[in-house]
């Protein structure tokens, strides 16, 4: 196999499409991705001997990823079980993991895939809370509820998703707790055809199972007890408590580039969920636009028509997004002033008020030391800027930064020692 | 049965399994807790929070990346002491 | 002083310095407003390992400057709220090298000479100090040094009442005449008595012929992690040689670890010639990871969770600049501290803030300072025209 010439990370939809398209324009590519094998987030591959949570339409839809994949399988190298831990300004990429290397590649592919947001609730922080899709990946992976008693809150499509898998699992959820009132829109309809079908099976699925599909509600507070959590569900009709043992949150997801930093030596093409939210399609189409675009700009050839696909999914997904939308994020000021906001550091909303009105960028991590631990701001800087710099559009605080996750240092120099490295 | 050792206990684990699914199964939701006091547990379960963290051949590791061996022996952050 | 100032002095840069300044004369009842572009600890001072160290100080009046600022901000820690982010703590000097091992023999004249705060207390072989690699051969610990985070000590600095907090503001330009100054920040003039430019690598933009060069240092932070013990930073002493003539080919760039009150390690740093605080690469974090690694071996297991750089501003000649222009007499430059700005700071702050109120003359350290001035680079053009 000639060697590969782009680095393409995440063996997502969207990272899978665009190396088709690389390798098709006869430009070897390699596929890195921290999972022992492909399929991304959407289509998290079950272990070995474990059965599939896939609904035929995702199967099916795999089956073709697969069989396109297969079609270029010479020009494409996969390499499992590696981290990328960033691109620095000259040019080069850092893997750890089974396949670590310092490579200089001729054209970087992100294709990172989402984040969750969670915004920070009294008790978040609490063992057996965890993001709703925590609770899908291992589902998807291991076919497993995550125990008896379950809770999903939060606002967001993947709520109804991962609900129904545990409804198939023979554990349903005990209630799920949405901010918004996406039945009440009458746009819905609007939504292709695909995705009234798929949440038509999840709400088919859910009402079979009789799970409490709480609308316009929000989960307001997270204690333990001795025997589980308790959650506090506020709803028009008032204050609910449930018990629960493990609590699935979700407040929507954005683009995972955290620890990316620019360089201009080299073209750096961001595809899928960690440039723009598209669906499973749209990052299908995005990665297909990306990589012909890319392999039109690598090879001095013209570049491709815009994508009417990926206009349309961004069409239906901003349509997704009015019909979720709700006022949620206005209730962190009413946030009792002891709760968390930064995870890592342990930094709660009453450290965040003591910096003053206006603290600038260096004093929110130096004197706050928000966003300066491990995740580097991943799950807090969000909520650190709705409430101390709502005009500020950035979505991290501090300037982005490699690695892109912590990196041991014996693994970081483990990158140095292939012999890739030296070319 | 395929087992991993955690704090000392024997764990069972499916074939290419996580640490953290291994443990969650086992009735683990706390694997310990950092300087600040917080607990260690999964919370994105994608490698992303750093919340899960754990201590696994003389490395401080991600419970919900990192596969279960044969034998293997993980700590929690401050606990126990390991190859 | 005349009474149309809108402020008796203006200290352009919340820098430590300049914070230091403004502290200083605040105490001494006079109005004082401090200006930055961006805000407090914006720039340098928030982007350093926070060392007070004497030893690093290249030997004569840099030295002994640094050793009395260090009592004297312990002093100020001591005597009330301010600067209770000061701290003392053992500095770790090793050498793995002849020319390493000459150094520390210097450094020892050196601070026997200052018989100033900071002493050796040990002087020995790896073995003093638990996980240190055999690849050491010769370990000096000293007491008397100290930490202190540059942006907690400006915070204290400059919460104190008679300081004007402007920021975000750009200067745009300063003109200075017999009677003040003039500080023109775009939406409004400022009418002055005197100006204290303390501004860092922003110094050229407005004062184009001080020979400042911006000279960036990639920096890593570690997780806070399983290896412990570390009291206080680990040097190797081929720092001691940053700024002087030897050059220690074999050894760059010299590393320096510090733990962070926090428990997560800070390992520094590159010296390049440049401003870019963006460029930050992995080959030389690797050169820095592995010299630290092959010191103390322990570290391997510490995850990395940022690199950065810092930007420090140096002087074409190595040595701060201080003092008035000798073409106007009204603008006092306090600038170019290459790294020792948190060390020198509390010092240069009531040296300067006495500049300002013309009792110079006074201090001990006036021949000190003098080597300073900026009348060494025999500027004859106005300043401060941007």
């Amino acid at each position: 196999m000639l060697k590969p010439q782009v680095l393409v990370v995440g063996a997502g939809l969207a990272g899978l499409a665009t190396a088709v398209e690389l390798a098709r324009a006869g430009i070897p590519v390699r596929v890195v991705d921290q999972a022992p094998t492909l399929g991304g987030a959407i289509h998290r591959q079950p272990l070995p001997g474990i059965r599939s949570m896939s609904s035929s339409a995702q199967s099916k839809r795999w089956s073709t990823v697969i069989a396109n994949v297969e079609t270029q399988s010479s020009a494409i190298t996969f390499h499992f079980n590696t981290r990328f831990g960033g691109i620095d300004h000259s040019g080069a990429a850092l893997l750890t993991g089974a396949h670590a290397a310092l490579i200089r590649p001729r054209a970087i592919v992100l294709a990172l895939g989402a984040t969750e947001a969670v915004q920070p609730r009294p008790g978040w922080t609490l063992p057996g809370v965890m993001t709703a899709g925590a609770i899908q990946t291992r589902i998807k992976t291991i076919a497993e509820p995550p125990a008896e008693r379950v809770i999903l809150a939060g606002s967001g499509p993947l709520l109804l998703a991962v609900g129904a898998e545990l409804c198939r699992l023979g554990r349903p959820p005990i209630a799920i707790i949405e901010a918004s009132r996406p039945l009440s829109h009458l746009s819905a309809f609007r939504l292709p055809l695909n995705y009234l079908v798929e949440a038509a099976g999840y709400l088919a699925t859910l009402l079979q199972a009789r799970v409490p599909l709480i609308f316009g509600a929000h989960l307001t507070q997270i204690s333990k007890t001795g025997e589980g959590l308790v959650a506090e569900v506020e709803t028009n009709k008032g204050m609910r408590h449930y018990r629960a043992d493990i609590i699935g949150l979700h407040d929507g997801i954005r683009p995972n580039d955290t620890g990316i930093t620019e360089s201009n030596v080299l073209p750096i093409l961001r595809a899928g969920d960690c440039r723009e939210a598209l669906g499973a399609r749209g990052a299908w189409a995005d990665g297909v636009f990306g990589g012909q675009t890319l392999a039109a700009s690598l090879l001095g050839l013209v570049a491709p028509l815009p994508s009417r696909e990926i206009k349309s999914e961004r069409a239906a997904q901003n349509l997704l997004a009015k019909i979720y939308a709700h006022k949620g994020a206005t209730r962190l000021s009413d946030l009792p002033v002891d709760t968390i906001i930064c995870r890592c550091e342990n930094r709660s909303l009453g450290d965040l008020l003591s910096l003053g009105t206006a603290p600038t960028d260096r004093e929110l991590r130096l004197d706050g030391r928000f966003g300066m631990g491990s995740c580097q701001g991943r799950f807090c800087a969000e909520w650190v800027r709705k409430l101390k710099a709502p005009l500020e559009p950035a979505p991290r605080i501090g300037a982005a930064r490699w690695p892109t996750h912590p990196i041991a240092i014996d693994d970081f120099l483990a990158a140095f020692e292939d012999s890739e490295s030296k070319t | 049965m395929s087992l991993i050792n955690w704090q000392g206990n024997s764990v069972p684990f499916i074939p290419g399994e996580t640490v953290a699914s291994a443990l969650l199964r086992a009735g683990v939701l706390k694997f310990g807790s950092v300087t600040t006091g917080q607990p260690t547990s999964v919370f994105c379960g994608i490698g992303q929070c750093q919340g899960c963290l754990i201590r696994a051949g003389g490395q401080i590791r991600e419970a919900c990346l990192l596969q279960c061996h044969e034998g293997m022996h993980v700590y929690e952050l401050n606990g126990g002491r390991d190859a | 002083m005349e009474h149309n100032y809108n402020y008796d002095v203006a200290i352009a840069g919340a820098g430590i310095v300049g914070a230091s300044v403004a502290w200083h004369l605040a105490k001494a009842g006079l109005r004082v407003v401090v200006i930055d572009q961006t805000g407090p600890a914006a720039a340098a001072s928030g982007a350093s390992d926070g060392a007070i160290s004497v030893a690093s100080k290249v030997q004569g009046p840099i030295a002994r400057l640094a050793s009395a600022s260090l009592l004297y901000t312990e002093e100020l820690a001591r005597a009330g709220l301010l600067l209770k982010a000061f701290k003392r703590r053992p500095s770790y000097i090793f050498a793995t090298s002849v020319e390493e091992i000459t150094a520390l023999d210097n450094l020892i004249v050196k601070l026997q000479a200052l018989a100033g705060p900071v002493r050796v207390v040990s002087d020995g072989s790896a073995k003093m100090l638990t996980g240190l690699s055999e690849q050491v051969e010769r370990l000096i610990t000293l007491e008397g040094e100290g930490h202190m985070p540059g942006h907690q000590a400006v915070l204290a600095y400059l919460t104190t009442p008679g300081i004007t907090p402007l920021w975000p503001s750009k200067i745009k330009s300063i003109n200075s005449d017999s009677t003040g100054v003039t500080v023109d920040l775009g939406t409004q003039n400022l009418r002055v008595g005197y100006l204290v430019a303390a501004l860092g690598v922003s110094t050229p933009s407005l004062f184009p012929t001080m020979p400042i060069l911006p000279r960036a240092g990639q920096l890593i932070v570690t997780d806070r992690g399983p290896v412990g013990g570390l009291q206080g930073s680990l040097t190797a002493a081929a720092y001691l040689l940053a700024k002087t003539e030897i050059s220690v080919k074999s050894l760059q760039p010299p590393v320096v670890i510090d733990p962070l009150g926090t428990g997560q390690y800070l390992i520094g740093s590159s010296r390049e010639n440049h401003g870019d605080s963006t460029k930050v690469d992995f080959e030389t974090v690797r050169l820095l990871l592995t010299r630290a690694s092959a010191v103390w071996p322990a570290l391997r297991a510490q995850r990395v969770i940022r690199a950065f750089s810092g930007v420090r501003a140096a002087v074409s000649d190595g040595m701060p600049i201080v003092g008035p222009l000798p073409d106007a007499k009204r603008i006092i430059m306090a600038t170019g501290f290459e790294g020792d700005g948190i060390c020198l700071s509390a010092l240069i702050g009531r040296e300067v803030a006495l500049m300002v109120r013309d009792v110079a003359s006074q201090s001990e350290f006036a021949t000190d300072l003098a080597a300073l001035s900026p009348a060494r680079f025999l500027s004859a053009r106005q300043e401060g025209v941007a």
